[in-house]
Formats: structure tokens, sequence, C-alpha cells
């Protein structure tokens, strides 16, 4: 058709800037004034309608009894914002939250960077095999998370784990205890989420960098640029959307980890060492029968996780606002 | 340019994916055979009884769903208030306190309203017998942990844990220590004197075999287990209510335990391997530990993962005597749509017959306390235990088990003791600042 | 680099496989024995007849489930996501990021609301159980606007408006089109997503016919500690059916993102 002609030669990469929560930007807006606007509520209407009822719902649920007691079997009572207080005074949630920012910038970091590196190697369209490459990335996230804890845990062992008896060739290194330690931990259990997500994260990277027309690359190397530098001018800036793109979407996921930490020990370590919020919470609903409670700090969450996603944006942001094309 | 999904085909998709599932839900026809849906974890019903059931009852059908302990218990909780296909739900016994307290027993049929048909005399069971009848074939203390405060009977148990010294006689001969199972019990009629076993065959390591994590126990921390299970009150103490008194903070039972347990922590007995963990397994294999504390379940588990030790390992008498590790409880749901098929199996599969046979084949102990006379109990020997009598040894230990009162937050108050505990054996805290952080982790439970 | 990336992949995954066919003395020998041993048919077959694990039915219901989601969530994300980024009408500010937000609270509060909705709407222990409230998320909204918003220019949109064509129309024959790979790549995540799912499926399913692949792995758990063997090859034969999938899939996947990339 003759309409898609005109969609070549793109420059941007698929996911624009993060437009959503700038208040200060004045651009206007991206609708078609010409298009019948009356058709975005139909539009929605599929979605919100089972948003509402499935998404919404639990939501709504959470805020109304974070200011009562619940018990499932007993009685409901009032109890104001008891809940909130008692939760700012929980040493419990203090630690959960350190382990969950500890654990976050532990598997975050170190992932987008890997990711990045392996889109970029394996964006080589001379490259053999590829779709035998793309299938491997994906093999980590298939498998049940209860089984590769129990892998995870055989190679981490104190005593007789893989990575201690490697680490042992190391003279004076001792033994790591990679369940009571804090950081060992921590160590464990990012792992594990990068070894999961790193696969998927690289495919979002990979079809971004596909994106960027090859004409940039060329005129680049004719300007004598280095394949590290046509990386850096070339391949980064056009992809600042997507680091974006990732590290928001990461966060969300990231400060919510609960499977890995509760496979480990359903109560996060003997001293709590591991305990994220999300296990806090589901200990507190399921194993405790404080419903009220949980929900008091499922809201807590929300909010932490909206103020670190905010501060996401801007950072990028900024840094995009530098040097972009 | 090509196209993976056609739209059109995205449609025909959905379409079909609707179309299945809705195929898929479509209930099942009124059966011929009785389902019963048991709610369990792990193999609480045996496969081998289960067939024999079904074979001598063809219109009954067995299903037991497995969960994880802690979603079985929600699950459970959940369904009393919206119904459930459940007939049979299995619930341990630290959870019993929960169920026996407030309105909470009405979400279980009271079996003694519930009598057994004729179903089962062909297989020994009479016909007639309420819960109140079949009574007395059951240890006591363990019988009453399926009672609820207002005597109504939620729940019927099953096996005993009971709790003995399995030891490696191999090892013991090496540290000079006797290996014959009588003199062994008594080098510790006292934990005390345990611990100094235990110091005394320490030394007699080599500075490698320390050095790779050696110990004479497996874990010491296991030891604050048994010695609360010899004492009469735990955590709540009745007083004829139904939640009991709570007595964490003063009950000198807590802090006795306590004690011994941090003793043996710092006497360095211990190889600091957390059982069923993968080291602990590989640590079975190498001659990591001398002593196991052992409930009769777990002597299957060390012969399935540790082969090549067959016939270096005994049993002997726990220390004061009488021990006892877990427990699990049947009861049938008030919404069961089964109820009479699910008695008339629940009083089939926990007879004494049937108990033995579970006994023989998976190594659970039987609460039926009426075998315990039985020969073919006492006799009972185990070959890869140096021919031990199994039945003799831990049936003499669980005789001497008084009842304890279970309260409704009882598992969670032993977690954070074990907690606390783990704290100390990693060296994280000292014992005072460990045990102050656990009441006040209680305390805050019980707060807000 | 590659080689190394390849093996960190496979490595957990061919562990397993070793696992599941030693005998569980192997495993607890240290160093452990790095070569398969010779169990695994005897394994599988134990896992493929375990008394409560329907392991192919498990198969079934989880692909039926998987996909039903995938498409459904394309669809209607598509559908959504469009509005958010094309069109204009009043509260659609508000209404994105609330939407947004909601991806914020975590998931696991949710259940007991859900599953007390799910009783109220005779939905438990039905696959719809787990199709209907997953048909749409807000992750999948939230992707397809930032898809549309930009790989859709607007120009082609307004030529089409002025050529006469309804805003049902323009979506179908030129947004739907130019999205195509992207709307891909979220089918296989919201796939991906739901065979992962267990702690939902676990509370809301109750037959055995009924489960997922995830549950139906929780039936290999013995009473007490582990039974190595039969958990890893449980859970080695229900990753395998996915990842011989995706090697056929994966060459229409990988042409399917290239394509995209060459000529748009």
């Amino acid at each position: 058709m003759a309409l898609f002609k005109e969609s070549k030669g793109r420059q941007k990469a698929p996911l624009t800037p993060w437009k959503k929560k700038s208040t200060k930007e004045k651009k206007t807006l991206p609708g078609i004034a010409s298009m019948d606007g009356r058709w975005g509520y139909p539009a929605i209407a599929p979605f919100f309608l089972i948003f509402v009822v499935f998404g919404v719902a639990p939501v709504i649920y959470s805020i109304y009894i974070a200011f009562f007691k619940w018990d499932p079997l007993g009685e409901s009572e009032y109890n104001g914002i008891n809940n909130f207080i008692f939760l700012f005074q929980d040493s419990d949630f203090w630690i959960a939250l350190r382990n969950t920012f500890s654990i976050w910038a532990l598997s975050t970091f170190p992932q987008m960077i890997i990711a990045i590196s392996l889109a970029a190697i394996l964006r080589n369209k001379r490259l053999k095999g590829k779709s035998f490459w793309r299938t491997i990335l994906l093999v980590p996230n298939i498998t049940s998370i209860i089984a590769i804890t129990i892998v995870f845990q055989q190679l981490f062992g104190r005593d007789y784990g893989l990575i201690n008896g490697i680490l042992g060739l190391i003279p004076g290194v001792d033994n790591i205890d990679f369940i009571e330690g804090v950081i060992p931990s921590h160590v464990q259990i990012a792992t594990m989420i990068t070894w999961r997500w790193v696969g998927y994260n690289t495919l979002i990277f990979l079809a971004s960098m596909l994106a960027i027309p090859d004409e940039l690359y060329e005129s680049a190397s004719v300007d004598g640029a280095t394949k590290w530098q046509q990386f850096k001018y070339v391949t980064l800036p056009s992809l600042k959307n997507t680091i974006t793109f990732v590290l928001i979407v990461g966060t969300i996921g990231g400060l919510q980890v609960f499977a890995e930490p509760q496979q480990l020990n359903a109560e996060g370590g003997s001293t709590k060492q591991f305990l994220t919020l999300t296990l806090f919470l589901y200990n507190q609903a399921f194993l405790n029968n404080k419903y009220g409670y949980a929900a008091a700090i499922g809201i807590a969450i929300t909010i932490i996780v909206l103020i670190i996603s905010a501060i996401n944006f801007v950072i990028t942001r900024k840094l995009s606002g530098e040097g972009s094309r | 340019m090509k196209k993976f999904l056609s739209r059109s085909s995205f449609l025909g998709c959905l379409v079909a994916a609707a179309v299945t599932a809705g195929v898929l839900t479509v209930p099942a026809k009124a059966a011929d055979p009785i389902v019963l849906t048991i709610w369990t974890f792990g193999e609480v019903i045996q496969p081998g009884l289960q067939r024999e059931y079904q074979k001598l009852h063809p219109d009954v059908k067995i299903v037991p769903i497995k969960n994880d302990v802690d979603p079985l218990h929600q699950k459970t909780i959940l369904s009393c208030q919206t119904g459930g296909p459940a007939d049979i739900i299995a619930f341990e016994v630290p959870y019993s306190g929960y169920w026996r307290t407030g309105n909470r027993p009405n979400c279980f049929q009271d079996l003694r309203q519930m009598k057994t048909s004729a179903t089962n005399v062909v297989a020994g069971v009479e016909a007639g017998l309420s819960a109140l009848d079949i009574k007395k074939n059951y240890l006591p203390w363990r019988w009453e942990q399926g009672v609820a405060f207002n005597d109504s009977v939620i729940g019927i148990p099953t096996d005993v844990g009971g709790l003995q010294v399995a030891y490696r006689s191999d090892l013991f001969k090496k540290a000079g220590l006797p290996t014959d199972r009588a003199a062994v019990s008594k080098l510790w009629p006292t934990w005390d004197k345990f611990i100094e076993t235990g110091q005394k065959y320490v030394s007699k390591l080599t500075a490698a075999e320390k050095k790779s994590g050696k110990g004479f126990i497996d874990d010491a921390g296991s030891i604050y287990a048994a010695v609360m299970n010899q004492g009469t009150v735990k955590y709540y103490e009745p007083n004829n209510t139904d939640a009991g008194k709570l007595v964490y903070k003063t009950n000198p039972q807590i802090k006795k335990a306590w004690n011994t347990t941090v003793k043996a922590l710092n006497s360095g007995i211990g190889a600091r391997l957390g059982q069923f963990s993968s080291d602990w397994n590989i640590g079975m294999n190498k001659g990591a530990m001398a002593t196991i504390l052992a409930p009769a379940w777990m002597l299957d588990y060390i012969k399935k993962q540790a082969p090549d030790t067959k016939g270096k390992w005994d049993i002997a008498d726990l220390p004061v005597g009488g021990g006892n590790q877990g427990g699990t409880e049947l009861g049938i749901p008030s919404y069961s749509k089964n109820k009479q098929a699910a008695y008339d199996f629940l009083t089939w599969y926990l007879a004494p017959e049937q108990q033995l046979k579970v006994f023989k084949t998976y190594g659970l102990f039987p609460s039926t306390s009426v075998l315990y006379d039985d020969p073919a109990l006492l006799e009972y020997r185990d070959e890869f235990f140096s021919n031990a009598p199994v039945g003799q040894i831990y049936s003499k230990g669980i005789l001497k088990l008084k009842p304890i009162f279970e309260g409704e937050l009882q598992r969670k108050i032993d977690s954070t003791f074990g907690a606390g505990l783990g704290r100390v054996a990693s060296k994280k805290m000292t014992s005072e600042k460990s045990y102050a952080l656990v009441i006040s982790d209680i305390d805050k439970i019980f707060k807000n | 680099m590659l080689g190394l990336i390849t093996f960190l992949s496979i490595f957990p995954f061919y562990w397993m496989f070793i696992v599941s066919s030693n005998t569980d003395a192997e495993i607890s020998k240290s160093p452990p024995s790095l070569v398969p041993g010779p169990r695994f048919m005897e394994v599988a077959n134990k896992v493929l007849n375990a008394e409560g694990v329907y392991f192919s039915q498990a198969l079934i219901n989880t692909f039926i489930v998987g996909i039903a989601v995938a498409v459904a969530q394309v669809i209607f994300s598509a559908i959504a996501g469009f509005a958010f980024a094309k069109l204009q009408f009043k509260g659609r500010q508000f209404s994105i990021l609330f939407v947004i937000a909601t991806m914020m609270l975590p998931s696991q509060l949710g259940i007991v609301p859900l599953f007390i909705m799910a009783n109220k709407l005779n939905l438990v222990n039905t696959l719809y159980a787990l199709i209907v409230p997953a048909l749409v998320t807000a992750f999948g909204v939230f992707w397809m606007r930032q898809i549309i918003d930009a790989q859709v220019p607007n120009e082609i949109l307004e030529a089409a408006t002025i050529d006469g064509a309804s805003v049902p129309r323009v979506f179908w024959s030129v947004v739907l089109p130019s999205i195509r790979q992207s709307s891909f790549v979220l089918g296989l995540f919201a796939f991906l997503a739901s065979w992962n799912d267990y702690l939902w499926p676990t509370i809301v399913l109750q037959s055995p016919e009924r489960f997922t692949l995830q549950v139906a792995l929780t039936q290999l758990k013995p009473l007490y500690g582990l039974d190595y063997s039969l958990q890893m090859g449980g859970a080695f034969l229900a990753t395998a059916p996915l990842l011989i999938l995706f090697i056929f899939v994966g060459r229409r996947l990988v042409s399917g993102v290239m394509d995209g990339a060459i000529k748009g």
C-alpha cells in the first residue's frame, strides 16, 4: 500500500520518550485533530470494562481495607490510620526496604549493561544461526522459578556449592554463606533475577537497535569512527528511549521481587536479610492473616515505586536532553 | 512483507481458544464413582493404600491434590468462606491451634456425629463407629490435637513424628565412643551430657575435618524443638478458654530449651547444616554429622539420600526420653458433599491395620497406640539401621510424652524462635540480643 | 563471548537434566557429577504417569490459556493503545497515568478479592479464571501506546482520514499492519507471563485436570524434604516443549523483527 512508503527512513527508535509524566511540556497532543475523537471512548471501553473489574477492583479493595483490621474468618474492625502508623514504626518494613533496594540495584543495572552489550553483538546481520541465539535468550525465562531456585541453591551452597568451590581456589578466600550474609544473599537473588530476565531485555533492545538505519552507521564509519565510537554516538543515543522504558518497567518489577526470596526462605531469612517488600506483604496477608496491614504495605509499595519511577524518568530525560539525535 | 498472523487469523485464534476453554469447563457429568477430593501435602495419603482402597471400592475414586503447607492453609480458609470441592483436608498439628479456636471449628464436620457405614466391615472396620468410639485406639495426647475447644472432633491424627537419635556407629567407633545402642543411650541421659559427648567427639576430629565443617550433630538448632516438646506447656497455657493464655514470655520451658540450644550452638558441636538443604544431603553422604535428631519419617529419607551408608547407622534414645516432631490431622470440611464416603475412607485409612502397613513401607509412625503392644510393631527391625527395633524404640519414647496445648499462632511463634536461634548459630547476634528480638517480634504480631 | 552466554543460559537447564537423570544419592555427592545418568527415561516416565499429575493435560491447558491471553491482550491493548496515542478525548491523560499506576501495586494483594469475585462469577476451577483477568493488562496498553505513538506517523493517519476513512477503518488498515512485529513481541511476553504464573492458578484451580504446568509441578513434591530428581525431571519436561516450539517459531520471530527493521 502506498501509505507505507512514507514510514521508511524513520530516524527514531521504536519507543518515543515517555511523554505522559511531564506536566511542563507544552507540546501539542499527538492526537490527530482530524480524526473523530469520540471514537476514543468506545475504543478504550472493552479494555476498561475488564480492567476495572479485574485490575482496579483489587486496588480499591486494598485502599479500603488498609484502614481496617481484617481477618477473613473473623470480624473486621475499623482501625483508622493505625496500620500506617504501625508500618512506619515497624523495623521489618525498613529492613525490607533496604533489602528491596539493594536487590534492585544489584539486578537492574548490571542487567541493562549486559542486555545492551548482548543486543549489540547479536545485531550483526552476518552472524550465523541467529534464531538459535535468540531462542537461547528466552530459555531462562521459561524455566520454572521453583526449579531454578533449587539449582541455584546448589550452586551457591556454603560448604559444597560450585561457586564456593571456584572461589576456594583463590588463596585466603573463605567460603561465603550466600544465604545468611546480607549482601551475599542479595547477590544470589540478584543473580537469579538477572539470569532470568537478561535475555528478555536483550530482545527488547535488539528490536530497537534493528530499527536504527544502516545509513547512520555507514556515514559514521565513512567519517572514520571506530566500532566503539559508532556504538557510543550512533547506537546509544537512539536507544535512550528504550533504555527509559526498560528502566521504568524493570524498576516497577524489580521493586516487587517476590518469588525468588520466598523460595529461598519463606520468612526472608533468619535475620530477614533478604525479606523484600512484597514478600513482607505476602507474609502479613497469608501467614499472619492480617489483610488490613498487608493492604497498607501495598499502598506504601505503590508510593515508593511511583517515586522511584518518577526519579528514573527525570534522570533519563535529562540525559537524553543532551546529545540525542 | 511476511506476515506472522493475518488479522483474521488473530480473531480465529481467539475464537478457537474460547471454544476450547469453554469445552474444558463443562462440568463433568454426574459420575457413577463417588469422587473424594483430598487436599493434602506431600504424601500424607499413601499411593499404595489409596490404590488398595479403590480396589476394595470400585465405586469410589480418590483424588489427592497436593499443595505446599501454607498455601493449603490459605485455601482451607478461603474455601470455608466460599465453599469448595474438598472432602478431606489435611492440616498440620501446628495449625490445629488455629482451627480449634473461636468459630473456626465450624469449618469442619464434627466427627462425633458421623458413624461408619458397613462398607468396610470386610476390611476390619466395624459399622456404627463415631469418632468417640475410635478414640481409644489412639494416643491420648495425639488425639487431643484434633479436638476443638468446644469438644467437637475436627480431625483424626495420622502419624506421629516421634523423635530419637540416629547415629553413625562407624564414626562413633572412630572417635572412641561406644557403639552398642544401649550403651550409647546411657551416654546422654540429659541434654548436658549429650552436649558433652558431642564435644568429646569433635575433639577427636582432625583439623582438616573440622575445617571442612564436620560436626557431631547436623544442626544444633534442632535441639530446641526437641526440648520444647518434652514439656507440658509451649506458648499458651490452658486456662479453660479456647484461646488459652499467652505465656511466651514467662514459660520456663522456653528458657530452658533456648539456653540448652544456645549452649549446644556455642559448644561447636553442630555442623551447621540446615535440614533438607542440598548441603545437608551431601553432608549425610560424607559423614559430616554423626547424629541426627530423627523423627520416624526421616529414617526413610536418610535411606534414600545416603544409600551407601547402609548398616552404618543405629538408633539410640533421645536425652531425657520422649520426643516428637511433626504430625498431621485429617478432617472433613463442613461443605463436603460426600461426607459419609469421606468418613468411611478416613476411618479405614487411619485404622491400626492400615497404619501398620504405612509404617512398614514408608516409615511413618502410627498414632494408633493400640499397636504399641503389637508384636508386629515391636519386633520390626530395620536393616539399614543395624537392625534396630525401630517400632520398639520410637513407641517407648512416644509413650513418655505428655499432651501440650496448641494455641492459635503456635506455628508463627515457633518459627520466630527458630529464626532467633538461627541468628545465634550464624553468630550474627548474641543470645541475649537475639532472644530480646524474638520477644519483640512476637509482641508485634499481637500488637497490630 | 557468545559461547559464554550460551553456556550460562543453558547450564542451569542442562543441570536440571543431569539431576533428573541421576539418583538422589548421586546428586548428593560432591563434587557432583557433570554427566547425565541413566535414569532419565525412568524419571520422565514417573513424571508423566505420576498420581494426580496429568502432565499432557496440564501442557495443553497451559497452552490454551497462554495463547488465549496473548491474542486477547494484543487485540485489546492495540485498540486501547491506539486511542491513547492518537485520539483526542477528555480524560485521556488521567486514564493512562492511572493505568500505569496500577502496575505499581503488588498483584499478590489482589488474590483474595479476585478469588471471592471469581467465586461469585462461578469461575473457580475453570480455565476462564486464568484467562479473563488477564485479557487486559496495564503493561500491554502501555506498550502499545508507546509503539503506536512512535511507529505510526500522524501524517499517514491524516492522509487516510482526508481520504475519507473512518476511525475504525484507519485503525484496521493503517495502524495494525505497521505494528505487526511489536504486536508479536507483546503477544510473546503475554504468553510467557501466563506460562510462568503459579500463585493465582494454585489458589483458583482445584481439579488436577484443570491444572496448568506450574501447578502440576507442585504435585511432584514428596512429604518431607525434596525429591530432587523427580522435581527437576518435571521442570525439565515442562520447559522442553516450549523450547522446541521456540526453535521452530523462532525463525518467524526473527524474520518478523528483522523485516520490520529493514523495511520500516
